[in-house]
């Protein structure tokens, strides 16, 4: 009723303006003479507009005297009189210079920075982009968003890990420093100040995210910085009237994409029905109904249908995850001060029964000028508990038979019920327990409080120098209890009570001293700083466990048997540096920069701990250089850019030159004392590692800026790496630190982003970046030819990193497998084979947002090319007979598909006749362990993020003075996803333990998410 | 202008502060010279008694006829019973025994290195011997294995594998300068950190003698009596003899978790008193039980719990898994002190000591040497000795030996072959104790012949362990150079 008000009331005063209307005719160019089409052309103050057409001329009514602003993309808008006659008026527009030209960067030390300046590539992403799919972690929020930057979630618990790798794999050590960071992962910086993680702040209060690609352009940010830099900008408050906003977003999550499992046969052994073995070697399926388990105390015997039910049974084991943001910021300022303040919390529920986690995010951002000092402070503080229970329920999940019912064993408490453990169908241990006793009775509970604060001092010593000093701290305290609880029971059915408190403290503090200094002489500028860091790390981890306890219920380590657990760890690692950058500009349109930085480290020794690395880069404005360019009517903005720069880096933990003995095999015995050394063979000459970068790149605006196309090249070369050797076990040691190795990587980036549909009320962008990424170990340690990363992933010389490198089958020259004459059998090659790299090769993201009036309509695609993937949870799947290709052949011997036989003359003939020796429990456990079969392409295309959202129209919110601006979304991730034919195991984005394509037994299959979101301003 | 040079100054003196970086001790580990030997040397024996008596036992209590799973342990053990070489030397799912073998080398050579320096003879010898133990093993599971370049650390990267029947000559001689060494060692002090004889060196030569004499009838079948006789000449020219009491290790095992006897918690009960899964699962095969109650093996009903009366094995390699015959109920599971209300058979107590070898391995490798002529004695006797050991050890009574070995099928004065009776005898002596020797008698003589798996589709026996895929990763050239890489290639000393 309201609306149809208020569209009378509109209706009202157009047809009182309609009464001295005059036409106006107008002609929209640029300073060219070049007509602009699409150009709109509003009345000022009223709802109504032209658009230009294909020659720039527009024509509307107007009365005397009325407002036309007339704007285009890229251009100044322009504002006239209406004319009082309908004489054809001339309009040029002025293009917008600040539009593209003066795009600003968060540059290294958060300084800002013109994009023309810069010999290196970055990208932003802003707030309404990053939020597009409302992640909970603002990482998730870049997936497949930036050229280059590959995220990676790794299950779908709550609370996910993530992984974070901008421009490729570069180093071969899989953590590195006191953070235990990933060395391929960029440095994060927030405000200007590195910390730690960034996966927990609230998205909402990031302004942008600056991604500065490579170590070129995070040059002076030095080691960390090699791999380049998420520069987070946090909101801050504007001048003028507070604004409160509000918001919530509630999403549900549901559990797809479950590995394939043969539904043909249920439990027992070698065909032979057993109640009490959970493994699927029984007979065929026939739906009678037939005892399950042993009879319970009371006398009843439980049943279950011998079927496969229609739904997979393993959804029974999950539930729909509930995850609600609610949000509210304030935020204004007057003159001299602003302020922003915004709280969060969060509340997931995850589809594994009772995994919980909450976070609570507050934050306070204010700014306040004194004069020539300039200050800002930013505090954060975060709260994130977690209370889950760890790997357990799905592990045991996808070794069950086809027919189990999950209902069944709900309810274990009771004596009587086949849930209880003493009555449980399989009296096996460890992850084969009922589920729900898993869920109920093992708990891993933290409470982790981030603070995060930082002050920030610019004095203006004079009109070309400025001061600045930065002060920044983040300190993470985790205090955790994991527990089981004891359920005395016999044999394997025993659950031992335990309990171990922790606590992980870690702190930072991080200060640069910067001064800063710009000059222009005629032609020339000069822009210059010299700075000064330090840097110091501290962690505290500490346990107190008792793995015995005597009563359930009573967590408490006094009431145990045996020994007291624990220990403590202290690490502090120190860092210095000095710093230089100076950019000389030449006419606004070329640029040389030129940076410097010496690092001292306190984990190397005193020798070898100071290091210094240079780099210098170069930017030129060709669309301002050259005149043809400058005049050229679909050409708007061109800029080269090249840089080469080398930095150093160090990936070692504290107190890794010498090697520590430590008590183990349950020394200390009383008074006895025994010591071992480490197996990791330390090296105190270790040196500083060097990678050396080359880019060049091309950014180029089209059409009146409505098309950006960005490319760029980057070679790096990561020489003499510090890694972990793996060494021959015979040296008596499992690993060496080294200087060896070296890898070079290129990457070919390309993007382009522009407006397909563009009028007053719509527009559809459009984007896409592809990324192809190609990096080569060129050696390893000594003459080793390959190393392993982790399990089945190796580094080998001349093959990207890491690559699938596993046991198979022996195979004819046509790649047919050889079975073997005697037993039917196929054979295992001696030798492993190489299936290819782990990482995706080709990555494209596509984007594309449409807007019509107060909708918008937002997608993103992502898609990853050409890599594999390797699941463990395959092998069991054979051993336990849930694997479909042990069903495929009726569990007979059978003659092995495609295979051959070696004949005497070296030759082979095809196998019409050999059958396996057998089809049952032993010949598939041993298929199983042949790791091909367990690897699979890793290829997906899947819709990551999906926003369709509503802004009330201000003309429905117009009567009412209290909500400013309100919006309501339906919001989506993974909501489907293609993947390549050979994976029937699940989502290849996810991984395991850093490692790219790997996914492990315990990993909870992938979800998707959807819901709605509601947005309010005051 | 001058102020901003002074500035930039500044900055540089800021970062020179050095003393600000001295943070690099680490505050939470001592390093090797923080520790005295005794501290490293008990380390390195506890390390080298739980190879033994954990995953190198627990390969031989499989392959050599003692243990099978019942039914609920079908899925355990998988590999062992089906002879899977690759998962066996797989990082993930494997059996590290080269990876733990080559580790314990390196203790050892870093206490000899260490003691060298100091001219600590009883620490040289020691860590000699023990050396000289590891690398007779990895030799007996590998075959061709490195030497003189292991144990090196980064001076040899990739070493140089040798030929079986080199590394044993070495490893014997090895042990032969660390008798040498040990006779020079002065009075050790009593806290020396040698859980094993506690600081006695006549102890330790004896063992060392005992172990070349294993190493030298592992060889009986080549033929290279020469050789074989220069050595025993340099054992009797010593003139310690051979070790008459067990080689065990007693760091002062706790009734708490990870710090009871291995043996105990692992196969037996934990801390609280809960059966472990494999005490669960693991049961005698069919062939020992009907093997002991041929010979009315008074053993059988301390080491094994009986049903109904009775005792029922398994059959190893699971291949009738299903029958209710060899469910975990109606199989015999061993007996222990728990069960027993006392000290008994394998199970004692949770602090009983780790056999690294017991005293009737050594009297029954005499008896073998005896009776082929190599040494003095009787080898009768000596045999006898062995038996009453074994019975003393299991807590069965002295009277119910001396019946036991007038029988004619246990006298070794009856026996047809004498070496194969020595080698029976031997293999129900070491039952559960080292029970790898039953898997090296038989592939050096073939006995007893206790049958190989029953797991479908698996055909002939294993002979060694293939080279572990850790080492095909680093060291393949080596790897490659050696050959047949299969688990059923004869080691040089197999028949």
């Amino acid at each position: 009723m309201k609306n149809v008000l208020l569209f009378t009331v509109l209706f009202f005063q157009f047809g009182l303006s309609y009464a001295q209307r005059v036409h106006v005719n107008g002609r929209v160019t640029d300073e060219d003479g070049f007509a602009l089409p699409g150009a709109t052309v509003q009345i000022k103050g009223t709802p109504t507009t032209s658009v230009t057409d294909h020659n720039g001329l527009f024509r509307m009514y107007a009365e005397p005297e009325q407002l036309l602003e007339i704007r285009f993309m890229g251009f100044l808008p322009h504002t006239l009189q209406a004319p009082a006659d309908e004489k054809l008026v001339e309009i040029i527009l002025r293009e917008d210079a600040t539009m593209l030209n003066e795009v600003v960067v968060t540059g290294a030390l958060g300084i800002k920075r013109a994009a023309r300046e810069m010999g290196a590539s970055a990208q932003v992403i802003e707030n309404e982009n990053l939020n597009q799919g409302k992640p909970v972690n603002p990482i998730l929020g870049l997936s497949s968003k930036v050229a280059g930057l590959r995220i990676n979630m790794y299950d779908s618990k709550v609370d996910p890990d993530v992984q974070v790798i901008l421009r490729g794999t570069r180093s071969l050590q899989r953590t590195s420093g006191i953070d235990g960071r990933n060395p391929n992962a960029p440095i994060y910086v927030v405000d200007g100040v590195p910390i730690p993680n960034i996966s927990r702040l609230n998205p909402n209060d990031i302004e942008s995210i600056t991604v500065l690609k490579g170590a070129n352009a995070a040059a002076l940010y030095g080691s960390e910085g090699v791999n380049g830099a998420l520069m987070i900008t946090t909101k801050t408050g504007k001048k003028g009237a507070g604004t409160v906003r509000v918001s919530n977003t509630t999403m549900f999550s549901q559990v797809y994409m479950l590995p394939e499992a043969q539904t043909q046969y249920g439990q027992g052994m070698n065909g032979i029905y057993s109640p009490t073995t959970f493994e699927s070697w029984g007979p065929a399926f026939d739906g009678s109904m037939r005892d399950f388990g042993a009879p319970l105390p009371d006398g009843t015997q439980p049943q279950l249908r011998f079927a496969a039910p229609e739904r997979d049974n393993r959804l029974g084991l999950f539930q729909t995850g509930v995850n609600t943001q609610n949000d509210i910021s304030f935020s204004g300022g007057d003159d001299n001060s602003t302020y922003f303040m915004s709280a969060q919390h969060v509340h997931q529920q995850g589809i594994i029964p009772e995994d919980v986690n909450n976070r609570l995010g507050l934050r306070f951002n204010g700014t306040r000028r004194f004069g020539k000092l300039h200050t800002s402070y930013n505090v954060n503080y975060i709260n994130n508990k977690n209370d889950v229970t760890p790997d357990g329920p799905w592990i045991g999940a996808y070794r069950y038979p086809a027919n189990f019912d999950f209902d069944m064993v709900k309810e274990w408490q009771n004596p009587n019920a086949p849930g209880n453990p003493n009555n449980y169908f399989i009296p096996n241990g460890s992850w084969l327990r009922n589920p729900y006793f898993l869920i109920d009775n093992i708990r891993n509970v933290s409470e982790e409080q981030i603070l995060n604060f930082k002050v920030d001092f610019n004095y203006q010593l004079s009109e070309k120098v400025n001061v600045i000093y930065r002060l920044g701290h983040y300190t993470s305290n985790t205090n955790g209890r994991n527990t089981v609880n004891k359920f005395q029971a016999e044999g394997t059915r025993n659950t031992n009570g335990s309990v171990n408190d922790f606590t992980n403290h870690y702190s930072r503090w991080n200060g640069d001293l910067i001064l800063q200094y710009r000059e222009n002489f005629g032609d020339f500028s000069l822009q210059a700083l010299a700075g000064q860091n330090f840097r110091t790390d501290y962690r505290k981890d500490h346990n107190l466990a008792a793995n015995n306890l005597l009563y359930s219920d009573i967590f408490n380590q006094s009431s145990r048997v045996g020994e007291l657990a624990g220990g403590s760890s202290i690490m502090e690692q120190r860092a210095l540096a000095v710093y230089g950058e100076a950019v000389f500009g030449y006419k606004d349109y070329l640029y040389l920069n030129l940076t410097g930085r010496n690092d001292w480290v306190s984990v190397l020794s005193p020798q070898n701990r100071s290091y210094f690395y240079p780099g210098v880069s170069t930017s030129f404005i060709a669309s301002d250089a050259w005149s043809l360019l400058k005049h050229s009517s679909q050409i708007s903005y061109t800029k080269f850019y090249a840089s080469w720069n080398q930095t150093g880096n160090v990936t070692l933990n504290p107190y890794q030159l010498n090697n520590p003995y430590s008590q183990n095999n349950g020394f200390p015995f009383g008074n006895s004392i025994g010591f071992l050394p480490g197996l990791a063979n330390p090296n105190p000459n270790i040196m500083p590692e060097f990678v050396t970068s080359y880019e060049a790149g091309l950014n180029v605006g089209l059409f009146k800026h409505r098309v950006y196309l960005d490319a760029t090249y980057v070679f790096s070369d990561a020489d003499g790496q510090i890694s972990n050797a793996n060494v021959s076990r015979a040296t008596g040691y499992n690993s060496m630190l080294v200087n060896a190795g070296r890898m070079t990587s290129e990457v070919l980036g390309f993007s382009i982003q522009g407006d397909v549909i563009r009028t007053l009320n719509s527009r559809w962008n459009l984007g896409a970046n592809y990324t192809h990424t190609k990096n080569i170990v060129r050696e390893l340690y000594g003459d080793a030819q390959f190393r392993q990363n982790f399990r089945q992933s190796y580094a080998i010389v001349g093959e990207a990193f890491p690559s699938l490198w596993l046991s198979d089958y022996e195979r004819d020259p046509q790649g047919r497998v050889v079975v073997d004459a005697d037993s039917g059998d196929p054979i295992v090659a001696t030798d492993n084979a190489l299936l290819g790299t782990l990482v995706p090769p080709h990555m494209i993201g596509i984007n594309s947002l449409v807007e019509y009036k107060g909708f918008s309509f937002g997608l993103q695609f992502d898609w990853r090319m050409g890599g594999w993937f390797y699941s463990e949870t395959v092998p069991p799947m054979y051993e336990h007979g849930t694997h479909p290709e042990t069903a495929r052949y009726g569990r007979e011997p059978f003659i092995w598909p495609n295979s051959v036989v070696a004949t005497e003359g070296g030759g082979f003939v095809e196998n019409d006749y050999l059958l396996t020796s057998g089809g049952g429990k032993e010949f598939w456990s041993r298929q199983g362990a042949v790791q091909s079969n367990t690897a699979a392409r890793g290829d997906f295309f899947k819709l990551r993020e999906l926003n369709i959202a509503y802004a009330l129209p201000s003309s429905l919110l117009g009567r009412q003075k209290a909500i400013k601006e309100a919006s309501i979304a339906f919001v989506a991730n993974n909501l489907f996803i293609i993947t390549h034919s050979s994976n029937k195991i699940g989502d290849p984005e996810y991984l395991y333990n850093n490692t790219d394509g790997y996914y492990s037994f315990r990993q909870v299959p992938p979800m998707r998410n959807f819901g709605f979101n509601v947005n309010l301003q005051f | 202008m001058k102020r901003y040079i002074s500035f930039i100054y500044l900055l540089f003196t800021l970062a020179s502060c050095e003393g600000f970086l001295d943070v690099n001790e680490n505050p939470n580990a001592p390093i090797a010279s923080n520790l005295p030997l005794s501290a490293k040397l008990s380390g390195a024996l506890v390390s080298t008694s739980n190879q033994e008596t954990l995953q190198i036992n627990q390969i031989g209590g499989f392959w050599g006829g003692y243990w099978g799973t019942n039914n609920d342990g079908t899925n355990l053990f998988f590999d062992l019973k089906t002879y899977n070489g690759p998962s066996l030397r797989s990082q993930r799912e494997g059996i590290p025994v080269w990876e733990n073998g080559f580790n314990n080398i390196l203790f050892f050579r870093l206490i000899q290195e260490e003691a060298e320096l100091s001219s600590n003879h009883f620490y040289v010898g020691t860590s000699k011997v023990m050396q000289g133990w590891l690398f007779l093993r990895l030799v007996d599971f590998y075959g061709n294995i490195p030497f003189d370049e292991a144990g090196q650390g980064n001076e040899k990267l990739q070493p140089r594998y040798e030929d079986g029947q080199v590394v044993y000559q070495k490893a014997i001689n090895l042990i032969t300068s660390g008798i040498a060494d040990l006779k020079q060692a002065g009075p050790v002090p009593a806290t020396n950190g040698d859980v094993m004889f506690n600081g006695n060196v006549d102890s330790w030569i004896k063992f060392a003698n005992t172990v070349k004499l294993r190493a030298l009838l592992r060889q009986s079948e080549l033929g290279n009596e020469a050789y074989i006789q220069e050595q025993l000449a340099l054992i009797s020219q010593e003139g310690s003899g051979f070790i008459q009491h067990h080689a065990q290790v007693n760091p002062g095992y706790l009734n708490t978790a990870g710090k009871m006897n291995p043996f105990w918690e692992t196969y037996y009960r934990d801390v609280q008193g809960n059966a472990t899964a494999n005490y669960q699962n693991l049961r005698p095969t069919e062939f020992l039980i009907s093997q002991m109650q041929d010979r009315n093996d008074p053993r059988l009903s301390r080491l094994y719990q009986a049903i109904d009366g009775e005792y029922k094995g398994v059959v190893f390699g699971n291949s009738d898994a299903g029958n209710p015959k060899y469910d975990r109920v109606n199989t015999s599971a061993f007996l222990g002190a728990v069960e027993n209300g006392g000290p008994t058979g394998l199970f004692r107590s949770f602090n009983q000591p780790s056999i690294v070898m017991s005293s009737f391995e050594s009297f029954f490798l005499q008896a073998e040497a005896a009776q082929r002529g190599w040494i003095g004695g009787s080898a009768s006797d000596l045999y006898n000795q062995a038996i009453q050991e074994s019975f003393q050890l299991l807590t069965v009574p002295a009277m119910e030996a001396t019946a036991y070995l007038s029988q004619q099928e246990v006298a070794l004065e009856r026996a047809e072959d004498p070496i194969r009776r020595i080698i029976e005898q031997k293999w129900l002596a070491l039952n559960s104790i080292s029970s790898i020797e039953a898997w090296n008698d038989y592939r050096r003589l073939g006995w007893p012949e206790f049958p190989a798996t029953a797991a479908s589709g698996v055909v002939g026996r294993p002979n060694r362990l293939m080279y572990p895929e850790t080492e095909r990763g680093t060291n393949l050239e080596q790897v490659l150079a050696q050959g047949n890489d299969m688990i059923n290639e004869k080691i040089w000393w197999s028949r």
